[in-house]
């Protein structure tokens, strides 16, 4: 070999062993960073048969999905399915969307996702309620889907502002607890059935599983045994043993801490809502009955007011109205004062000033993160041509949401002192 | 009553064993009430291939009934599956009034394509035939009701005379079937060439589910011959093609296509897609016998328009369902392969068939890579062969025992039963009664 080209060959090789060695190299940044990336609004286009959206919002009940074309920045992806999708906030009009990647092709990922939500907001004329709870539960430390604000168009024609939703799935899961292996379980209240709260149905786990405990792995063999037992030790365990009993099943510190963040954001529809538990996930690994919550679905954050009293729902209902689970483990004192301190620590989590605040702008996090929205999205919810309600009742409940944010740390606050 | 029922299922056994069903001649009215002109004297019962009462050629009606049931086992093992069902229980009756019209009635009293999970929508009727044939000439005779479009040999095979247990996956899927319309046909030169010429008000029973339309007013057009039979050994050689077209409206918001489903389970291995416009059905076949052994061939072709289906409503190229099949049988007791086989033995007759057939569908061109969904320019094919291997054993001219083992393969592993790259055996056997 010529000794030029031999020098040249050992030159390119260190240059590639140094390129391959640089930490740049081996770090992979997450794809869906960018799709949830909350500090931008983005504009993402469907484009679907004109007579199957039309029969998507006039059938908005059906979960019929139809085919479409997905495009965001400047990726394009085909061959995707939408169906229609929400409880309470389903609407023929401004249609909650949900997108699956793999409808139609099982491999299918769009930026490693198999499927997310396009949030409608029809139930919250601020359109924040939702954003601003995951956003609170993250800082508090609990898991929570990403979230980010779209502007949608179907057939390049805007249809509204729409919040981008992290789907609860296997890659949420390996995002969130580093793995994916384990038992997913969307508790699922149909709006006819009676309000659960965690009593004794019986052992039978078929009274659990499917529903209200829809299996979302493993939903050929869900274990719902795991479920049954659960509630038996809710429930049937002595006192001396509850605990012990129940910590086999669940992690009573991270449920604690899941129902006093809801508590603070004067949820109404969550683990202590008004018409029993709703809007969670579970999740346990796959060799551990633990299981942990995640939260789903907070447009009835907020709604309540900032005079939510923190025992609402939990001691000021008859005993059969409250939440078997909640109330046996309040009784025991370093978890109550677990609840009283996480209640505490929303209010400074959601009243901290940042240190780089200008001076006399006491705004706490959470105010400003209203701000930060209102700024984002006001063009855009005020331009919005299917929102149910109007451009002033829009306005009026971003106020009284900022309204809130600088009340509600001292009515909790103060509520926690009365109970201590 | 009771005797009367034992007699007549006497003549259902072979030949031999018992004494072959005479023909029950009823008693002349004139013997029981001797008046010369009575015109009820020629009036007489007869059993030759079906009960008969008949007044000379003044009228003929026959009894028919045809009684399947089945014991089978997918081997895709689908949840819900009936392993023993009656397959089919049809009554009815066929005659001929004057010498010159002929006339059809049949019901099904069980069948599970009857059973709509959503009543009243799109709704099968029992009713299978109801017919009548006004014989003009052998050249023009004209039906109108409900009887089986013109197309496809083997859809226009009747239940009680298939080589195998399920009609192939053509016939199933892409004939049309039955329908109501009005019909032109006739026969040239001896039979050796038939035609067929109808209306139909929509595209057969094949064509039309709970959630799928169908298409409307359809036109058929069959031609059949045997341009061979002066060559010895090909004789018994009929060719045939036929060909339909019919709208396609897309009223309902569901998808109007065709779907594909596996043999025994029914899965679906082809969902319907969007479609709009026309539906044009194209079809050759051959049918072939010689002495104990005979083949069958057939190759059919459905092409749907699909204007305005995109996702940007733009036109689509035609959604194209195909299929063919090749099918032999073998008389191994040596009687003439006729449908059915008439025994000549004792015990009966007993049959050898095996059959090799695909149907898949895609779309007829298309831009843009294959996709799976159902407004894709260019589809994903998805179909599957299979394969029938069978043994029938005719007891009688009425009865018949069948025994298929079929393989299927399914084509896209994503729209199959079974695991990727995997194919399965589903055995079924048929007690048969068909009088």
């Amino acid at each position: 070999m010529h000794p030029k080209r031999h020098l040249l060959l050992v030159t390119l090789s260190a240059l590639m062993f140094v390129a391959a060695s640089s930490p740049t190299h081996t770090q992979v940044a997450d794809p869906t960073d960018a799709f949830f990336d909350g500090s931008v609004l983005h504009d993402v286009k469907l484009w679907i048969n004109s007579r199957d959206w039309e029969t998507l919002k006039t059938n908005f009940l059906s979960n019929a999905y139809y085919p479409a074309d997905l495009q965001w920045n400047t990726e394009t992806i085909r061959n995707v399915g939408i169906r229609s999708r929400g409880n309470g906030s389903r609407s023929g009009f401004k249609p909650g969307l949900r997108v699956d990647i793999d409808r139609y092709a099982s491999t299918q990922k769009f930026l490693g996702l198999k499927s997310f939500v396009l949030r409608n907001n029809t139930q919250d004329p601020s359109e924040m309620h939702e954003w601003l709870s995951m956003l609170f539960f993250k800082r508090m430390g609990l898991p929570a889907p990403r979230e980010a604000y779209a502007r949608l168009f179907v057939n390049n024609q805007y249809v509204g502002l729409y919040t981008i939703v992290e789907s609860v799935d296997k890659s949420f899961l390996t995002r969130t607890f580093g793995e994916d292996s384990g038992y997913l379980f969307d508790y699922d209240y149909p709006a006819d059935a009676a309000p659960y709260y965690f009593e004794d149905r019986g052992r039978d786990p078929a009274i659990y599983v499917p529903l209200p405990f829809k299996p979302e792995t493993h939903e050929n063999d869900a274990r719902p045994e795991v479920i049954a037992n659960m509630v038996q030790a809710i429930n049937a365990s002595s006192g001396a043993v509850f605990r012990g009993a129940v910590a086999e099943f669940i992690d009573l510190g991270q449920f604690i801490r899941h129902v006093a963040s809801e508590v603070y954001l004067a949820e109404q529809d969550g683990v202590v809502g008004e018409w029993g538990m709703n809007n969670f996930f579970m999740y346990r690994p796959e060799f551990s009955n633990l299981f942990r919550l995640i939260v789903w679905d907070k447009s009835q954050a907020f709604v309540m007011g900032q005079a939510y009293p923190v025992w609402h729902n939990i001691t000021d209902v008859p005993e059969a109205n409250r939440n078997r689970l909640l109330n046996r483990a309040l009784e025991y004192p370093d978890l109550r004062a677990l609840y009283l301190d996480t209640l505490l620590e929303a209010g400074r989590v959601a009243s901290e000033v940042p240190p780089d605040a200008l001076p006399g702008d006491t705004r706490g996090w959470l105010e400003r993160e209203i701000d930060r929205a209102y700024t984002l999205i006001a063009p855009s919810v005020l331009a919005d041509p299917l929102k149910p309600y109007t451009n002033d009742e829009f306005v009026a409940s971003v106020e009284a949401l900022r309204v809130f944010a600088r009340e509600r740390t001292s009515f909790v606050n103060a509520d926690v002192a009365s109970s201590r | 009553m009771l005797s009367g029922v034992f007699a007549g299922l006497l003549t259902l056994l072979p030949p031999g064993l018992f004494s072959p069903p005479a023909p029950v001649r009823q008693a002349p009215v004139a013997q029981q009430a001797p008046t010369p002109r009575a015109p009820a004297r020629d009036i007489e019962f007869r059993w030759r291939d079906h009960p008969q009462v008949r007044n000379g050629r003044l009228f003929r009606v026959d009894f028919v009934g045809k009684f399947q049931w089945d014991a089978r086992d997918p081997g895709d093992d689908p949840s819900d599956f009936d392993n023993f069902e009656i397959h089919r229980a049809r009554i009815g009756i066929e005659g001929e009034l004057f010498n010159r019209v002929q006339f059809a009635i049949e019901r099904e009293l069980t069948e599970r394509e009857v059973e709509n999970p959503n009543p009243g929508v799109n709704e099968k009727s029992a009713w299978k035939d109801v017919y009548v044939d006004a014989n003009i000439s052998d050249a023009l005779q004209v039906r109108a009701g409900k009887f089986k479009i013109p197309f496809g040999l083997e859809q226009l095979t009747g239940i009680s005379n298939l080589d195998f247990v399920y009609r192939s996956l053509s016939a199933s899927y892409l004939a049309p079937a039955r329908d109501v319309g009005v019909a032109l046909h006739g026969r040239f030169f001896d039979r050796g060439l038939t035609y067929w010429a109808g209306w139909f008000v929509h595209d057969g029973d094949n064509a039309r589910s709970s959630t799928i339309d169908g298409a409307d007013d359809t036109l058929a057009v069959r031609v059949t011959g045997t341009p061979l039979r002066s060559i010895p050994g090909l004789a018994k050689t009929e060719l045939g093609g036929a060909f339909t077209v019919s709208d396609l409206d897309n009223v309902s918001v569901d998808p109007n296509g065709l779907r594909g489903r596996t043999v025994m389970s029914q899965f679906v291995f082809y969902p319907p897609v969007f479609v709009k416009g026309h539906r044009r059905r194209y079809e050759i076949d051959g049918d072939w016998s010689f002495g104990p052994v005979g083949a069958r061939a057939e190759y059919t072709q459905v092409l749907d328009s699909r204007e305005g289906q995109g996702l940007a409503d733009q036109d689509l190229s035609d959604a194209r369902g195909r299929a063919w099949y090749v099918s032999g049988t073998w008389v191994l007791t040596g009687e003439e392969k006729e449908r059915p086989v008439r025994p000549s033995r004792k015990f009966g007759a007993i049959e050898a068939a095996a059959r090799y057939e695909r149907l898949w569908f895609d779309s007829a061109g298309g831009e843009g890579p294959p996709l799976r969904n159902p407004r894709a320019d260019n589809m994903l094919p998805s179909g599957e062969h299979v394969l029938s291997l069978g043994i029938n054993w005719y007891i009688t001219r009425w009865v018949k025992l069948q025994f298929d083992t079929i393989r299927e393969e399914p084509q896209d592993p994503e729209r199959s039963p079974v695991p990727p790259g995997e194919a399965f055996w589903s055995p079924v056997f048929r007690f048969q009664v068909g009088i």
